[in-house]
């Protein structure tokens, strides 16, 4: 995407590198202390569970500090390539916040009731949709879904209290 | 040929037609493949000959193949690991508005692709399968080995990148209940961690969500691409390839030497893309539908 001017605040390019390496690593840490509680070593019986994701935490953690280092020493020369302007980002926001509460309410209510509060909600407030069409969508959506695949196609999703006192 | 003359009557035909019809419908559905659409339909296969059976499963299988490259052309959301390479240039030739000359390639590619395996399978089949039986882990490492370092040479990204892009799936492939010997891994004392994360999740996720995001990103209006395929783009098209036959030739003995080793679809798409690029004169347009 290229950003043809910057206005207001902006994420620089370099910045968005570091903080993914730095993620990268940390990435690669938490595989290498998972396996080394699981034993690295090998068994009697052959390689422990730990033995090749041991190696392949290594690998990430030294890919994500080799591209930390490279960012780091050419800082000076990566100034100025716009990563996302805040006008960029705000409309990103508007769907990637929703949508990261939408999956803690599976968590919560189950897939079905987070879907109809989720579907309704954007179609009256991004989409600026009557409330009619709104809630009969955003109630239809999973009702349909739940017929699919629980009914029909016997397959279990996520379910809350809800489909419990209803008997599912 | 008495194969041929049994699957050229009329009822085989219409169970290749109905099998493609549906394989089609199957594959652009992401998370349905080739193999679940075959499980799933296998059930109207039962009061078939057997003859006519196998003829529309493999139908089915091959419509669902070139099913997700519909998806993966239109939508950058492949339906499938093996058509992840398709999006690389589809949807870049889809965005110039020339989803009907992708798609078009895409279609025959595949024909021609399937033509050569059918022909290869039928005159050498009694070889190959004795070659293939030789192959053991050692074989398999050896040929996942050769497709990885071939993402990195063919990557346009530093190659470190490409390198912690890898790792990073190959530790999320190790998250979960250790296949050996039953440790579990990484999973946190959560139960949904027990199986580890499914190939398509990561998919659906990396390429569905981010296209979703990037739609957001240039205003709402998540259409997918608009497609017709009118007789005239798809001769067009056809008038085109044969320049391509050196590519296409490349990509047909790759897919065969991959398939009759078990290394599988999804490196070898990966692999023939690597190699085309290699090969191409102009591979750095590569990627912006060239």
């Amino acid at each position: 995407m290229p950003a043809p001017r910057v206005h207001g605040r902006a994420v620089e390019t370099r910045k968005a590198e570091l903080v993914v390496a730095v993620l990268l690593v940390l990435a690669g840490l938490v595989v290498i202390a998972d396996s080394i509680r699981v034993g690295i070593s090998w068994g009697d019986d052959g390689p422990r569970a730990g033995y090749f994701p041991f190696y392949i935490g290594c690998a990430l953690a030294a890919a994500g500090a080799i591209v930390a280092v490279q960012t780091l020493l050419r800082w000076r020369a990566l100034a100025g390539s716009t990563f996302v302007t805040s006008e960029q980002l705000r409309p990103v926001l508007t769907v990637l916040v929703p949508t990261i509460g939408y999956f803690a309410l599976i968590a919560t209510i189950g897939m079905y009731a987070a879907s109809a509060i989720y579907i309704t909600a954007f179609m009256l407030w991004q989409g600026r949709f009557r409330v009619l069409p709104a809630v009969a969508v955003g109630v239809g959506v999973p009702v349909a879904i739940f017929l699919l695949f629980e009914v029909w196609f016997l397959i279990p999703l996520p379910k809350g209290p809800i489909e419990h006192l209803l008997g599912y | 040929m008495q194969g041929f003359a049994v699957a050229l009557t009329w009822k085989n035909l219409f169970f290749m037609l109905v099998g493609i019809l549906l394989g089609v419908l199957i594959g652009v559905l992401p998370g349905l493949g080739g193999a679940n659409g075959v499980a799933i339909l296998l059930p109207l296969t039962f009061t078939m000959p057997p003859t006519s059976a196998i003829i529309m499963l493999s139908c089915i299988y091959w419509g669902a193949l070139f099913g997700g490259a519909i998806a993966s052309i239109l939508f950058n959301i492949p339906g499938e690991p093996w058509s992840v390479a398709t999006t690389f240039d589809g949807y870049p030739m889809a965005q110039q508005g020339r989803a009907g000359e992708a798609l078009t390639a895409a279609f025959t590619s595949s024909f021609v692709g399937a033509l050569f395996a059918v022909i290869v399978v039928t005159f050498l089949a009694p070889l190959v399968a004795r070659f293939a039986l030789k192959f053991g882990p050692p074989e398999f490492f050896a040929v996942q080995l050769l497709t990885f370092c071939s993402f990195i040479g063919m990557g346009r990204e530093p190659a470190v990148k490409t390198l912690a892009s890898m790792m990073l799936g190959f530790a999320l492939a190790a998250v979960g209940l250790d296949t050996v010997i039953g440790t579990l891994r990484m999973t946190f004392g959560t139960t949904q961690l027990l199986q580890g994360f499914d190939f398509l999740i990561a998919v659906i996720g990396l390429f569905g969500l981010g296209e979703i995001l990037l739609t957001m990103d240039e205003g709402l209006a998540f259409k997918g691409k608009p497609a017709r395929i009118v007789t005239r783009i798809v001769l067009k098209t056809w008038a085109m390839m044969p320049r391509y036959w050196m590519t296409s030739l490349r990509a047909c003995l790759i897919g065969c030497w991959m398939g009759i080793t078990p290394g599988g679809a999804t490196p070898a798409s990966f692999m023939t893309y690597g190699m085309a690029r290699r090969f191409s004169r102009n591979g750095d347009k590569f990627g912006e539908g060239e």
